[in-house]
């Protein structure tokens, strides 16, 4: 047996709840939702939270909601719910991409987008995700509610914006007509942590020509979106030779450590590689999408 | 709030359901819901990791699967949970229970509750579909079978004994499988459907094990169980220069602590085998002097595994740090810190403490530099293998009480009698009052060949006087359980320009770790088949074992022939290309042949024989196959390389020097059979085996038979489950003892029938029929079975008969593996296109359990050539310290494997059978990478080959 140390457990009922739970105990309370990360890292000590905060029952925030210009995403939403739903495979298949390789279908089971944000591990899928699509955060705490940016919530490895006494309850991200994305990841063994991992998003105008690009990374040392790519995709028409440059911008601006997974120039290598095939996929589906999405007004 | 959720805050009770009963329970702060499920004996919920990555834990919640060790128990509230138990019982199996029973799809079934219940989901679920089941399955490992059968158990695909075939969904490029030929036995005179030799009955616990029933180690509830923990050294090499356990020994709960004080003074080795003077007695069950990361500093026995744990944190101890080594290139070096600089060569059975060397063997056969004058092509080159854990998914455990003044294990080990007799040894006590049992084994793989945890619980049973229990964690698995010996191997082979081989060069350093348990084996084994399958004139090895300060190293699958063949057959293939010689041709031209001496650095002794012959034809069957080609969809694109490479090996079917095994075979009431043998059932299936043996021996069928089997107190002596000697050794003890009894009740019945009891004259007159006897001269009624059994006792017969085999002499089993893959140039992944393996096992007692025996060999050895590594930090740390970054393969990484077998009849082995166990997984490693050097023009010689590190060669 492993055995976390000591900790006292509470359930909350509602959103609000939580929040004044976490109020209560102070820093020395963590919220658990699926539990598929902090619960393993209490049992090998690497965490040891006097209170967990069990916001497993919240499921007011446990939703999918095309919203107008925007899909919003409950942040208790499961895994299996992201990967299964048709409005993200038809909207953002970057998502559905990104699920299908994120840990297996009992883990999807629990595992939850808040989660996965909130835990922020460098070698975590949703993060660069939401990066790419330009995602909103909905953070709330005592004082109300804030609207932060990936860059803003995302702070760095193991680290995001949300303070103590507050929570993640929405993730929303802006529809964008004649879209495409894609992402893709080299991993030693399926479902497992990537190696590496690029994101891409992009919009083409009327005329086939890249309006809007976007470009993230996974586990290369790298916590924003590779924005050096946009001022060479954008006003472009989608080449091989075009993914080729991006590919290589990736490459010089990612950051990567040599570990078990592999070392610095293997990752940097993968960084281009990658980049390629996803702005390959992610143009070619943006190619494909009607241009005129229906959004439905909500 | 709900009325449930005010109730757990009032009082900490919660109710919910269990398979249908309600429970009411009071969870105790932070407890998961596996634990609290096995407090209410839900034995069917096992631990493999309790972090949530194997799933031998899954259960369902209101029909969702989840891993109940990572899921607080206080969420259980209200719900509904449904383990394996709850889906169908032996005798109202559900149907997907019956389909993993009749497809085989489990070895140990350690795994399989868990997998069952994920199955169950999947099935429910109309929405998800087979097609994707390798991801599906991605949450639950199988450490056994390589989940073809598994696969096939959820589809409902099941392989019928004739041998053809099957497709798994996503595997539907694969080509069939064939389980033939089979030989007909010419003795299947039995019932059809009778289960015996040549066909392939399912395994005899096989209701049990897909229900979650059939107990394992520690699926018994013993009131008043104390718990055991350990603390381990936070140093790689140190001395206690001081202990404080007074605040551990306060702590409310605490029974005992444990240190160097209360230490027998003997030296001992934590491996086991037959003869204890194979490994060097290095080892303490606690020593003052620390020479490994995690290596035990003292223990606790406390009421629960929490307060042990705690009352461990509460130790203070005072460390001398002293220097280590942890590279074995520089073990041996003038001035290395010496790790047992202290014991004395002889009484320890060390080759030179004084230079770090366990073991050593230098020897030459004719003269190597002659040969490589002779030789017109020359390859050399070193290559590299890596520490591997053996990751069965039931941890090492044992459980231990008094049962009046006898002392009872119940532990987790392939070898029951030979930890029986170290424990005697060790504290001194008589073999009579100590029993040593096993229950079902969940995998073992060689892990289980050492004694790694029934020394504390002897130690603290004797001094509480209480039942103890040690359980390992999934940590404890990577961290202080003897991983698979890392290898360091140079080869230089030289040949003429027709291919004959004239010289071969080994050089070999393992790396041992800090203590020696199966040190000199491992290095002596892993020299000997793997340079005596080739006619060479000139030999020579040079091999040493260090001693270092990383984790120890010992027995696994294949016992070091693995490494050491992974560099031989690399260095052949490159000398076939070398010589343009194909590599099939290279092999057919150089390998031994029945009347070929058996040569290492010396001709092998008269024990090693041809007992049967398989290799030509072994070599044929896979080269078709290849040839044959499959469905397989070659990836699209320029970055794409295709290969095809193949590897042969040679394994003896018995460990030298004698491996003894007792059986006996007795009729008891209704024609029943009672079998006693020593040997342990841990997924190898040789219960099944074994039942078959002595069906097929005693004209009855499977079901006739009961065994008992593991048990120190109800069997003989069997010097246990390792070296492939399962079938060979006891198996041929079993047919040996059934055969006698055969032969016994022939002249029973002879006697009752009024000649009077005339051993051995005139017995051919009566005939041994599945119900009884019958005379068949006088075509007589059938004498049931009871019958005789009444007269017997009536008139002082004994019905039962006792045989032993010693395993003096030992024959010879053969492996062919092929493969076809693609690699990505620019990412370096290796995608398998096809896999093959043509075996020689003999006469094949069960072809369905030993083409399981195979496809969970080359899973197993699959993942050690891609992606398997247990990491050092360079300082004696293992970083890979949870199956979440220790990476063992899932359905969805491994490809179909076509099984082949060679006919071929051994003389020594029950019925003509070899052993295949072991033997299955040393040839994979090589043939992948000679198929990876033959699509990317470059070879790899590390393991594993990983996609960075074939990207490496690519782009150096």
């Amino acid at each position: 047996m492993q055995i976390p140390a000591p900790f006292d457990y509470v359930r909350a009922s509602s959103v609000d709840n939580a929040l004044a739970l976490l109020d209560r105990h102070g820093a020395e309370s963590r919220v658990v939702a699926g539990g598929h990360s902090l619960l393993p890292m209490m049992k090998l000590r690497l965490a040891r939270p006097d209170w967990l905060i069990d916001i497993n029952d919240l499921y007011e925030l446990d939703y999918l909601l095309v919203d107008g210009p925007v899909l919003r995403i409950g942040a208790m939403t499961r895994h299996t719910t992201l990967l299964e739903s048709d409005d993200v495979r038809r909207l953002f298949p970057i998502i559905t991409d990104a699920e299908h390789v994120i840990a297996d279908p009992i883990v999807r089971n629990r595992g939850t987008i808040g989660g996965s944000l909130c835990q922020a591990d460098p070698a975590e899928d949703l993060s660069t995700v939401c990066h790419v699509l330009d995602a909103v955060a909905v953070v709330r705490g005592p004082a109300g509610e804030r609207m932060l940016s990936m860059a803003e919530f995302h702070r760095g490895p193991y680290e995001t914006a949300v303070a103590q006494n507050e929570l993640l309850i929405e993730v929303r991200v802006p529809i964008r007509a004649g879209s495409g994305s894609a992402y893709e990841k080299v991993e030693r063994r399926v479902g497992d942590w990537a190696v590496a991992a690029a994101g891409a998003s992009v919009t083409l105008a009327a005329d086939g020509t890249i309006s809007k690009a976007t470009v993230g990374l996974t586990a290369v040392g790298l916590d924003r979106n590779v924005t050096e790519v946009e001022a060479v995709l954008v006003g472009q028409v989608p080449t091989e030779q075009l993914f080729a440059e991006a590919g290589q911008l990736a490459a010089d601006a990612c950051d990567p450590l040599a570990d078990q997974r592999g070392p610095i120039d293997y990752k940097r290598h993968l960084a281009d590689e990658l980049t390629r095939r996803v702005l390959r996929v992610a143009c070619s589906r943006a190619a494909a999408s009607v241009p005129d999405v229906t959004i439905q007004e909500g | 709030m709900t009325l449930e959720q005010a109730k757990i805050e009032e009082t900490g009770a919660m109710t919910f359901e269990v398979n249908g009963t309600r429970v009411e329970a009071t969870p105790a702060p932070g407890q998961c819901l596996r634990t609290l499920l096995r407090e209410h004996e839900h034995f069917e919920v096992k631990k493999g990791c309790d972090t949530g990555d194997c799933g031998a834990c899954t259960v369902q919640i209101d029909g969702t699967p989840v891993h109940s060790c990572i899921y607080p128990a206080h969420r259980a509230v209200g719900k509904q949970i449904t383990t394996a138990a709850g889906l169908g019982q032996p005798g109202n199996l559900a149907p997907i229970q019956q389909r993993f029973v009749d497809a085989s799809g489990f070895q140990c079934g350690f795994c399989t509750p868990g997998m069952i219940v994920t199955a169950a989901a999947i099935e429910a679920d109309a929405a998800l579909g087979v097609d994707d089941l390798p991801r599906l399955l991605k949450g639950n490992l199988c450490r056994c079978t390589g989940y073809r059968s598994i696969s096939d158990s959820i589809v409902g695909q099941h392989t019928p004994p004739d041998g053809s075939c099957h497709t798994a969904p996503g595997h539907e490029h694969a080509e069939a499988s064939s389980l033939g030929p089979v030989r007909a036995t010419g003795r299947t005179r039995g019932a059809r459907g009778a289960g015996l030799v040549g066909t392939s009955p399912g395994a005899i616990a096989g209701e049990r094990v897909v229900s979650g029933l059939e107990p394992y180690t520690l699926d018994v509830a013993i009131p008043g169980l104390l718990h055991l923990a350990v603390l381990g050294s936070p140093h790689a090499h140190a001395r206690i220069r001081s202990l404080n356990v007074a605040k551990a020994a306060a702590l409310p709960g605490v029974h005992r602590v444990f240190t160097h004080a209360d230490s027998p003074t003997t030296l001992f080795s934590t491996a086991r085998h037959e003869s204890r003077f194979d490994d060097p007695d290095d080892t303490l069950v606690f020593d003052q002097t620390l020479r490994f990361r995690g290596q035990r500093v003292a223990a606790v026995v406390a009421d629960s595994v929490a307060i042990a744990e705690a009352a461990c944190r509460l130790i203070d101890v005072e460390y001398e740090l002293r220097d280590a080594v942890f590279d074995p290139r520089l073990a041996g070096a003038p001035g290395a810190p010496l790790v047992h600089g202290d014991k004395d060569p002889v009484v320890s059975r060390l080759a030179d403490p004084t230079r770090n060397l366990v073991a050593e063997l230098h020897g030459e056969f004719g003269s190597v530099d002659e040969g490589l004058e002779m030789a017109t092509t020359i390859v050399s080159g070193r290559w590299q293998t890596q520490r591997i854990a053996h990751t069965h998914l039931e941890t090492h455990a044992t459980m231990g009480w008094l049962s009046g003044d006898r002392l009872v294990l119940r532990t987790s080990s392939q070898v029951p009698f030979l930890v029986q007799k170290e424990i005697c040894r060790l504290f001194d006590l008589d073999p009579a009052g100590v029993r040593v049992f096993t229950a079902r084994v969940g995998g073992g793989f060689g892990g289980k060949q050492e004694l790694l945890t029934e020394d504390l619980v002897t130690l603290a049973v004797l001094s509480t006087g209480r039942p103890v229990q040690y359980e390992f964690t999934r940590t404890d698995e990577f961290t202080i359980t003897p991983v698979r010996h890392p290898m360091t191997i140079d080869v230089t082979v030289g040949a003429q320009g027709d291919g004959r081989l004239t010289a071969l060069k080994l050089g070999v350093l393992a790396d041992t770790g800090a203590y020696g348990n199966h040190a000199p084996g491992v290095m002596f084994h892993g020299t000997s088949e793997s340079v005596a399958l080739y006619n060479v004139p000139n030999k020579r090895v040079d091999a040493q074992s260090v001693y270092t300060n990383n984790p120890p190293s010992g027995a696994f699958r294949g016992y070091g022939l693995g490494q050491v063949i992974f560099a031989i057959e690399c260095a052949l293939d490159e000398l076939a290309r070398e010589l343009g010689v194909d590599p099939f041709e290279l092999r057919r031209l150089n390998s031994v042949r029945p009347g070929d001496p058996l040569v290492v650095t010396h001709e092998e002794g008269p024990d090693l024989i041809f007992g049967s012959y398989g290799l030509d034809q072994c070599l044929d069957l896979a080269e078709a196959a290849l040839k044959r080609g499959n469905r397989a969809v070659v990836p699209v694109g320029l970055q794409w390389r295709v290969g095809t490479g193949m590897a042969s090996s040679m394994i003896a079917t018995t460990p030298p020097r004698g491996h003894r095994s007792q059986a006996s075979v007795q009729l008891v009431a209704g024609g029943r059979y009672l079998v006693r043998v020593g040997t342990t059932e841990f997924g190898n299936g040789t219960t099944t085996v074994h039942a078959q043996i002595a069906a097929t021996a005693l004209h009855t069928s499977v079901d006739r038979i009961d065994l008992l089997h593991s048990d120190t107190d109800s069997a003989g002596y069997d010097s246990g489950a390792f070296g492939s000697a399962g079938v060979v050794v006891a198996g041929k003890a079993v047919l040996a003892a059934a055969t006698a009894l055969a032969e016994t009740l022939v002249e029973v019945a002879s006697a009752w029938s009024g000649h009077g009891l005339t051993r051995g004259t005139d017995t051919g007159t009566w005939q041994l029929e599945h119900d009884g006897l019958r005379a068949v001269e006088s075509e007589s009624e059938l004498v049931s079975l009871d019958t005789l059994m009444h007269w017997a006792t009536a008139n002082d017969v004994g019905l039962t008969a006792v045989r032993r085999e010693d395993g003096a002499l030992r024959s010879l089993a053969f492996n062919v593996h092929a493969f076809r893959v693609a690699v990505n140039t620019a990412t370096g992944e290796v995608r398998i296109l096809q896999s093959v393996q043509a075996a020689d096992a003999g006469f094949v007692v069960n072809p369905e359990q030993c083409r399981g025996q195979i496809e969970g060999g080359v899973a197993q050895a699959l993942g050690t050539a891609l992606f398997e590594e247990v990491v050092l930090d360079g300082a004696g740390a293992v970083t890979t310290r949870v199956l979440r970054n220790y990476h063992v393969p899932q359905l969805v990484d491994l490809p179909v494997t076509e099984v082949y077998f060679a006919q071929s009849h051994d003389v020594l082995g029950p019925y003509g059978a070899k052993s295949m166990s072991e033997s299955t997984y040393n040839p994979v490693a090589p043939a992948l990478a000679n198929a990876i050097r033959d699509a990317i023009g470059i070879r790899p010689t590390e393991l594993p080959m990983s996609p960075d590190r074939i990207w490496r060669l690519l782009h150096g």
